[in-house]
């Protein structure tokens, strides 16, 4: 399987503080893997860094064959690389669907908007927001929704635009049940109709067991372990006891 | 003697002062977290309070910087408890609102006392040193703002400093201890308002009083806090000192417009150089 | 929302009538001001309030177009036309630059160096002198520089029609603006720069196209005051005039270009036309700024158009 995303021994310090030392992971064409930490282990770090947010101060990512270690974020995203984040900050002056659509018009390589009307923008959206379950609340304002809406409608985001791979920084943490299940199901019909390959960040080892085909734990800073997911909750059973995304 | 001389010690005067202004805004920037647009009206106030003693016949500094103290502390609580706590959050208020408090004090200011300058005496000179004269204000602006300086280092350190600090460095575990983080903050407004009203109470001998005359020394004193961060009080103390020469020499050489034309532009410089700016000022967080 | 439309409609009207009413030339004046006056503060409604961008030296566009109108005619003898052009095109330059250069920044930061950049105009402005071609005499300064219209005395009704049409284009150019598939983004960059990058948004461009397009409105009523006062002074470049685009845009509603069009002419004309001082009048607007700021963040506008967006929701989409 060729690697559709890969980063090669990613170093990245705050100040004193060194976060990520020498992190190397890849991602396949239509895989879903696991990245597994607890708390304060550099998940969220790394999510940044592979997503663009920050640059690392040592490493390199290979993104479809080429180097993208200092593309900026939104460049990510209009080569198909886009994410989610644990903590949505929603557009407060904007409907659920205006804030789909702000990602249609900027974030489809390309075409930038031109030469397409705002019906058909307005269609796909539409048909974004009917798969993870928006449609509903399409005209509301994005500020209004619960958490469970603002992380669908993070997701939203993150798939409008076709991409490749999406990071997915806890997005299943702290959801009700109902919540989690449509989400989780969601991930999975986009993998398997669509073939989106997935990073999903969590520190729930169960999750992570059921939805990934393989998986990768961190901790300090530091890859310490690879492989089946299912292995997981075995390997490391002193993770499952701080369970607190349920 | 070189008229040289005589520029670069009453630059080494004022810039001493506009170290104790900096050191209040630097205050805001950490504990409130706040950029404060309206420190230079409160420069412009502690002048003409010392403007107004000095027409009333008193002409004791220490008078006119007790009084000018007192005032600006007075509407510096005021200001920071009624208007600058509750809308802390939104950059775009806290930027027009305390902007719009500078203005709302020069105009008012231009309306009591005219929007030509003013000046008070400056006293008869202290001494001369080789023909450089060591003029009273200058003397006791310095002496008055190390003081005030090495006052408020030594409280940041010692026990009744740490709420300050934990509030600026560690807000939630500050507000978790039963800290009244609130009161604290409005309470470091108007500390730190009264240090540039006693700044500008010091520095009023020195120059010419009117509305607008805070502009140069709310510049300058972003610059120090930009350049040199808000923790180190001796960093402070030494760009202020260092600006205030630079601009002394250049309102020397040149004209006196040019220096705030100079801090201006050397604002704007370090302002694309450093785009982060201040972490603690930037109330969105990226990570 | 048709009754908003139906009051706007109103009022237009109203304006248009009220010369033939029989206003005496003072009020003509005041309105004839005014009308200037509110679509430059709708310009920096484009910039500060669609986009979000705490721009505090927005009298920087505004100044450059009358100066260089001033200068261009009364210098360089131009046509008042081509001045107009050029100054159009300065304006929109300056915008582009200070675009630029901000960028980068943040919030409270892009406040400061708007402010620095306008005051830096300001005072170089003010330190300029200009020797008059023909004259001895010299221009420059507080003073200004007079602009050379082509026109001796201005009649104060053409004036009058000429700044309300002047009004009612740009308001509407830049309510579409606001409206359009590029205003939109621009809120939402306004709303959430991080969201914003990441659904693919260029910030920078986006930001600078935003100071782009207020530069050219403000350009456009730069130009407009030139040829109504047929004078450029330093009070075009003030700070003064910069906090008074934001201030009219936080009272009327940030964002939503007619409500700071609106406040700026109906606070305008009440202040000025009571005859109320010019410091006295910057001090009110202050207090009242502060007032909003702190007890109605969104402004009037504002205000009305969440109880819109909230009637909207209901009836847009059923709630499960």
């Amino acid at each position: 399987m060729s690697d559709l995303l890969r980063a090669e021994g990613i170093e990245k310090a705050f100040g004193a503080t060194r976060v990520l030392r020498g992190v190397s992971l890849s991602v396949g064409t239509a895989e879903v893997v696991g990245l597994f930490g607890p708390n304060g282990a550099g998940k969220t770090v790394m999510a940044n860094v592979l997503s663009g947010l920050i640059f690392p101060d040592r490493g390199r990512i290979l993104y479809d064959g080429k180097e993208i270690t200092r593309l900026p974020m939104d460049a990510r995203f209009r080569a198909g690389l886009t994410r989610t984040f644990q903590i949505p900050s929603p557009y407060p002056a904007l409907t659920v669907m205006e804030s789909v659509l702000v990602a249609r018009l900027c974030g489809d390589p390309g075409r930038g908007g031109k030469g397409r009307s705002l019906r058909e923008d307005g269609e796909e959206v539409e048909s974004v927001l009917r798969r993870t379950g928006l449609f509903a609340q399409r005209f509301w304002p994005a500020a209004k929704l619960s958490q469970g809406c603002l992380r669908r409608l993070e997701f939203a985001r993150a798939i409008s635009c076709r991409p490749k791979l999406v990071l997915l920084d806890e997005v299943f943490s702290a959801l009700s049940a109902k919540d989690e299940a449509e989400l989780a199901g969601l991930m999975r019909s986009l993998h398997e109709d669509d073939g989106i390959s997935f990073l999903l960040i969590s520190h729930n080892p169960l999750l992570l067991a059921e939805m990934c085909d393989r998986a990768v734990a961190i901790e300090g800073g530091r890859v310490v372990w690879g492989g089946e997911p299912a292995d997981l909750p075995a390997v490391l059973p002193a993770a499952t006891g701080d369970d607190t995304g349920q | 003697m070189h008229p040289f001389a005589q520029v670069i010690l009453d630059g080494l005067f004022t810039g001493s002062t506009y170290a104790l202004m900096a050191a209040g805004l630097a205050l805001i920037l950490g504990v409130v977290k706040v950029v404060n647009l309206s420190h230079g009206a409160f420069f412009s106030l502690g002048a003409y309070v010392a403007y107004v003693l000095s027409g009333k016949g008193v002409s004791n500094p220490a008078a006119a910087v007790l009084l000018a103290c007192v005032i600006a502390f007075a509407f510096g609580v005021f200001l920071g408890k009624s208007f600058i706590n509750p809308v802390r959050s939104h950059p775009f208020s806290v930027a027009v609102g305390s902007l719009g408090f500078a203005i709302l004090f020069e105009q008012a200011a231009q309306m009591l006392w005219g929007p030509h300058p003013v000046s008070i005496g400056s006293g008869p000179p202290w001494g001369e040193l080789s023909g450089v004269v060591v003029r009273r204000w200058g003397a006791v602006s310095l002496l008055a703002s190390a003081g005030i300086l090495g006052g408020l280092a030594l409280f940041l350190s010692s026990r009744w400093g740490l709420p300050l600090k934990l509030i600026s460095e560690e807000e939630e575990i500050a507000g978790s201890v039963g800290i009244d983080v609130e009161k604290i903050r409005y309470l470091t407004f108007g500390f730190a308002s009264a240090t540039a009203a006693a700044a500008g109470a010091l520095l009023a001998p020195a120059t010419s009083i009117t509305p607008t005359m805070g502009r140069v020394p709310l510049i300058l004193s972003l610059i120090v806090v930009i350049a040199s961060g808000m923790e180190n009080v001796l960093a402070i103390f030494l760009l202020a000192v260092g600006l205030g020469l630079l601009s002394n020499i250049g309102a020397y050489l040149l004209a006196p417009q040019w220096s705030y034309v100079s801090l201006l532009t050397v604002i704007s410089l370090l302002l694309l150089l450093r785009p982060g700016g201040l972490s603690a000022a930037d109330p969105g967080r990226d990570y | 929302m048709r009754n908003t439309t139906g009051a706007l409609a109103l009022g237009a009207g109203m304006l248009l009538l009220l010369p033939l009413a029989g206003l005496d030339p003072f009020l003509l004046d005041v309105l004839t001001s005014g009308f200037l006056l509110a679509s430059y503060v709708g310009s920096w409604d484009i910039v500060g309030g669609v986009a979000g961008q705490i721009s505090l030296g927005h009298a920087l566009f505004f100044g450059a177009a009358t100066y260089s109108c001033a200068l261009l005619t009364s210098l360089a003898g131009w046509p008042f036309a081509a001045a107009g052009g050029a100054a159009l095109l300065l304006s929109t330059g300056a915008a582009a630059v200070v675009g630029t250069m901000s960028a980068r920044l943040k919030g409270p930061f892009i406040a400061l160096l708007t402010l620095a950049l306008g005051e830096l105009a300001h005072e170089v402005m003010i330190g300029q002198t200009f020797f008059s071609p023909r004259g001895a005499y010299s221009w420059g300064g507080e003073g200004g520089v007079p602009v050379a219209l082509p026109w001796d005395a201005p009649s104060p009704w053409a004036a009058y029609y000429g700044a309300l049409l002047f009004l009612f284009v740009s308001a509407w150019g830049m309510r579409r603006i606001a409206l359009s598939r590029e205003g939109l983004v621009w809120t939402a960059i306004s709303g959430s720069e991080l969201t914003a990058r990441a659904s693919g948004v260029d910030v920078a461009r986006h930001k600078r196209r935003a100071f782009v397009a207020a530069g050219l409105f403000a350009g456009a009523a730069g130009v407009g005051f030139a040829a109504y006062v047929g004078r450029a002074t330093t009070t075009d470049l003030s700070l003064e005039l910069s906090f008074q685009a934001a201030t009219f845009a936080a009272i009327g509603g940030r964002g939503t270009v007619v409500g700071p069009v609106l406040a700026a002419l109906i606070l305008h004309t009440v202040f000025r036309g009571a005859g109320v001082s010019p410091a006295a009048r910057v001090l009110l607007y202050a207090l009242a700024l502060l007032l909003v700021l702190r007890f109605f963040p969104a402004g009037v506008a504002g205000a009305l158009r969440q109880r819109i967006r909230a009637r909207k929701m209901i009836s847009g989409g059923a709630i499960r």
